[in-house]
């Protein structure tokens, strides 16, 4: 069943365009001219109820434009949108009690007072029955570890802990899709895993939809089967993380310890990353030379230690955002 | 259609709770800014007090109290709109950022949540004073039932100015300026005689921005009430009311079809 | 004192670009004195009040506002945020006088919006009131010395108030007070609306001397009025930088011997 369906969803922006310098001004005041800018161009997919998504591309690809149409904000200019069976646009306000978002730099917590309280207003702006909510509070609390700071004011805490503090507030309506743009930026590791356990357990307890927007590969590699990447509007990349992990570079890293000082033989479709004399890292192109053959060209009696991996996710997407629609 | 009137005035009282504790967070500031505003209340009161003292009769037909009376009701009823709608003047700021869209996501209605979001301190100083001015002036019996109805109308009126003010910004790009222009107009022509001001400036403050209505008019009803000014002063703040809120929604079916943008992403 | 020319140049750059802000108070003082004008016409039946003419009025409400225009109190919450945000105490270590470089960037701050406000404020003279009968030319250089000897009172003493910051965590009341000291005795009515022994009182004080002082100048000049206004202003100028000096270097030891 399909949570979340986009069908040809499009936008197109009329941003007036000045030139510099005062004439240029006058004349934008009297003759506007306009220019249109394709922010999400024809994106079409479709998102599975408990499926967890990576929606991943370049700064200004369309990600948050994309976001705003599915949540409601903004209205498409052409092409469809269904949430929850729902139209975003015309029925936001009922869709809204079934859908929680934890925006970056937004927060729907108040700074001065402890985050209790501002728990309490949303128990209210979203209509959640007394029981329920004390409920939901108890179970959310001893999912993140609020316990501790329930009553502080938010000003006091850390960030990591003003975090935990706002995906509870927007889980406390109990949504059945978590809209999620940046949740990890600036944290440290540890609370950047807290938080993917607690998506992964949310998702899979309560079968929580999960829309992820990150600039962080490891919260991408950890979280989601899937993903999409956007990239000038259009949908560059659609395939499980698995895959784009493996398939997509074609290649793979090597290290190599020596017992005995050697050093590596030339061969084509090896590239030789680092090279002191007891070790070498190496990458392999896979489109070139089977891996088979190039660790079979190696004197197994001289290894000490070896050790093979893919290139970090970190390389794959930049590659994927440099080489945009030229995918396998 | 009622059950969502009746959902959004609890609303608004529950932010009220709510952003009384967040003010009782910084009590110092708190009295701090409510001495401000009194003081500054204040020596506008020794202005006037001097100013009828020298000059020895009335001024445009107002005595004293009826100068302070203004002041009552325009105070307290400043302070009534500010209490439960500090935001009104962030309308703006709010568009510009993008922090309206915390409270699209929201199932409640942009408009009031947003309002209602913020209480300001400083404003129970002013809701205040114009008690206690009442008091210090021995309010006759007259003066103190316009005053119990006309705070609310004032406190109507205020908010609605201000919102439809800020509410250009969905139209024209930022007009902060003008939204807090037309806020400070609101409170400097309704805190002086009526009968100061004539001609077009008489005519504009009567109609399209009837400040005339959040003080004078009430004044006008302690002298001289009638039923039909009564309702027309009811009149007009509902209208008005609707009016601002009509103006904002459109402007936000704008801000939603995203011709504002760019810059906010 | 070249350093102290640079910075008010560079701020005269800085503040071309806050332009907007300029518009609000512009209409604000257009407003403001539309008000009054329109209540001293309303008061006024031809005579005078108090020694003052319908027309002496208002000149006198356009030259109060002009110089609190001019003054910048932002100074206060400029000292506020200075002080509170620990800024203020790497100041010790730059090559010149942290009140008078303040003072530097303040002139070079509001050069463009005074000319633009004298000039308003000229206008709005002559449009709602009508030339000063009587106007001496020669008034005017006594009038400058008295305009910018008020503008650095006032702004000496916001400092001073602002640096208290060191002490008090809610200074905000100084401020208050100190801004409607200097509203009610001066910038709304001259003194001589007050009875005459609060007159005599308040001759000598600083708030009066900020707004009425110079105002009173423009509008009814005499020799023996400016041999008396200046020099009282001049005493309070250098009282008002003598604590502003003292305040800030007693505080900032403050700051450095606690850690801020």
């Amino acid at each position: 069943m399909a949570a979340i369906i986009l069908d040809n969803l499009s936008k197109t922006y009329k941003v007036k365009v000045k030139g510099e310098g005062f004439s240029n001004t006058l004349r934008s005041l009297v003759k506007p001219e306009y220019k249109s800018v394709e922010a999400v161009k024809k994106v079409s997919f479709a998102v599975d109820e408990g499926e967890m998504l990576a929606f991943i591309g370049p700064n200004g690809a369309g990600k948050s434009t994309t976001i705003k149409m599915l949540t409601g904000i903004l209205h498409p200019t052409s092409g469809e949108a269904e949430v929850l069976g729902l139209n975003p646009v015309k029925e936001r306000k009922i869709l809204s009690y079934k859908i929680g978002a934890v925006f970056g730099q937004k927060s729907q917590l108040s700074f001065h007072l402890p985050p209790l309280d501002s728990f309490r207003l949303l128990s209210s702006v979203y209509e959640i029955e007394k029981d329920l909510y004390e409920k939901r509070l108890k179970r959310l609390t001893d999912l993140l570890e609020l316990g501790e700071f329930l009553d502080s004011p938010v000003r006091k805490l850390s960030l990591g802990q003003r975090v935990r503090c706002e995906f509870a507030a927007s889980l406390l309506h109990a949504p059945k899709i978590l809209f999620l743009d940046e949740p990890t930026i600036g944290l440290d590791v540890v609370v950047k895993h807290k938080i993917r356990d607690l998506i992964k357990r949310l998702n899979k307890e309560e079968g929580v939809t999960v829309f992820l927007t990150s600039h962080d590969a490891g919260d991408v590699e950890n979280l989601c089967r899937r993903a999409i990447v956007i990239d000038h509007g259009c949908v560059a990349v659609d395939m499980s993380v698995k895959k784009m992990k493996y398939d997509y570079l074609n290649k793979k890293v090597v290290s190599l310890k020596f017992s005995e000082q050697a050093s590596l033989q030339d061969m084509k479709g090896v590239n030789i990353l680092k090279s002191t004399p007891y070790a070498v890292k190496f990458s392999v192109d896979t489109r070139t030379v089977p891996i088979g053959k190039v660790l079979a060209g190696l004197d197994s009696d001289n290894l000490a230690d070896i050790t093979i991996e893919e290139p970090p996710m970190e390389e794959i997407i930049a590659a994927i955002y440099t080489n945009g629609r030229e995918v396998g | 259609m009622f059950t969502e009137v009746k959902k959004h005035i609890k609303l608004i009282f529950k932010y009220f709770t709510f952003n009384l504790s967040a003010i009782a967070e910084y009590r110092t500031s708190f009295f701090v800014q409510v001495f401000g505003m009194a003081l500054n209340n204040a020596s506008f009161a020794f202005f006037w007090w001097v100013l009828f003292d020298k000059l020895g009769g009335g001024i445009g037909g107002y005595g004293f109290r009826d100068v302070m009376f203004l002041w009552a009701v325009a105070s307290t009823g400043f302070g009534l709109a500010h209490v439960f709608f500090a935001n009104m003047n962030n309308i703006s700021g709010m568009i510009m950022t993008g922090e309206l869209d915390t409270y699209l996501l929201q199932p409640k209605n942009p408009l009031i949540n947003s309002i209602a979001a913020r209480m300001s301190a400083t404003s129970w100083g002013d809701f205040l004073y114009g008690i206690i001015l009442m008091l210090l002036i021995k309010a006759s019996g007259m003066m103190w039932i316009m005053f119990a109805i006309s705070i609310f109308t004032a406190a109507i009126l205020i908010t609605s100015i201000a919102v439809a003010g800020h509410s250009l910004t969905f139209y024209f790009g930022n007009m902060e300026a003008v939204g807090r222009t037309l806020w400070e107009f609101t409170i400097t022509f309704s805190i002086y005689p009526e009968t100061i001001f004539r001609g077009p400036v008489k005519a504009l403050i009567m109609t399209a921005l009837p400040i005339g209505f959040i003080t004078h008019i009430p004044l006008r009803m302690v002298y001289n009430f009638s039923w039909g000014t009564l309702f027309l002063l009811l009149g007009v703040a509902i209208t008005y009311a609707l009016f601002a809120f009509a103006l904002y929604m459109f402007g936000l079916k704008r801000y939603e079809s995203g011709n504002l943008i760019i810059t906010r992403m | 004192m070249s350093k102290y020319l640079a910075m008010a140049g560079i701020s005269i750059k800085n503040s071309l670009v806050y332009r907007a802000n300029v518009t609000g108070r512009i209409i604000f003082y257009f407003v403001f004195i539309f008000v009054f004008f329109s209540l001293w016409s309303m008061v006024y039946s031809g005579n005078e009040i108090a020694g003052y003419s319908l027309r002496q009025m208002i000149w006198y409400v356009c030259m109060t506002e002009l110089v609190v225009f001019c003054s910048g109190s932002g100074i206060f919450g400029i000292m506020n945020h200075e002080v509170k945000s620990g800024e203020i105490a790497y100041q010790l270590v730059r090559p010149w006088n942290y009140v008078y470089k303040q003072f530097a960037s303040m002139l070079g701050n509001i050069t463009f919006s005074a000319l633009v406000f004298t000039l308003m404020a000229i206008i709005l003279g002559m449009v709602f009131a009508g030339p000063l009968k009587g106007f001496n030319a020669a008034a005017i250089p006594f009038i400058v010395v008295s305009f910018l000897l008020s503008i650095a009172m006032n702004f000496f003493f916001l400092m001073s108030l602002g640096l208290l910051a060191f002490y008090f965590e809610e200074n905000g009341p100084f401020y208050f007070i100190y801004q409607k000291l200097l509203f009610v005795f001066g910038m709304l009515l001259p003194i001589e609306f007050l009875p005459l022994w609060a007159q005599g009182i308040l001759r000598y004080l600083p708030f009066s001397l900020i707004t009425w002082g110079p105002a009173k100048m423009v509008v009814d000049f005499s020799y023996g009025y400016a041999m008396e206004i200046i020099p009282l202003q001049i005493i309070w100028c250098i009282g008002a930088i003598a604590l502003a000096q003292f305040v800030f270097s007693r505080g900032v030891r403050k700051v450095n011997v606690h850690g801020g």
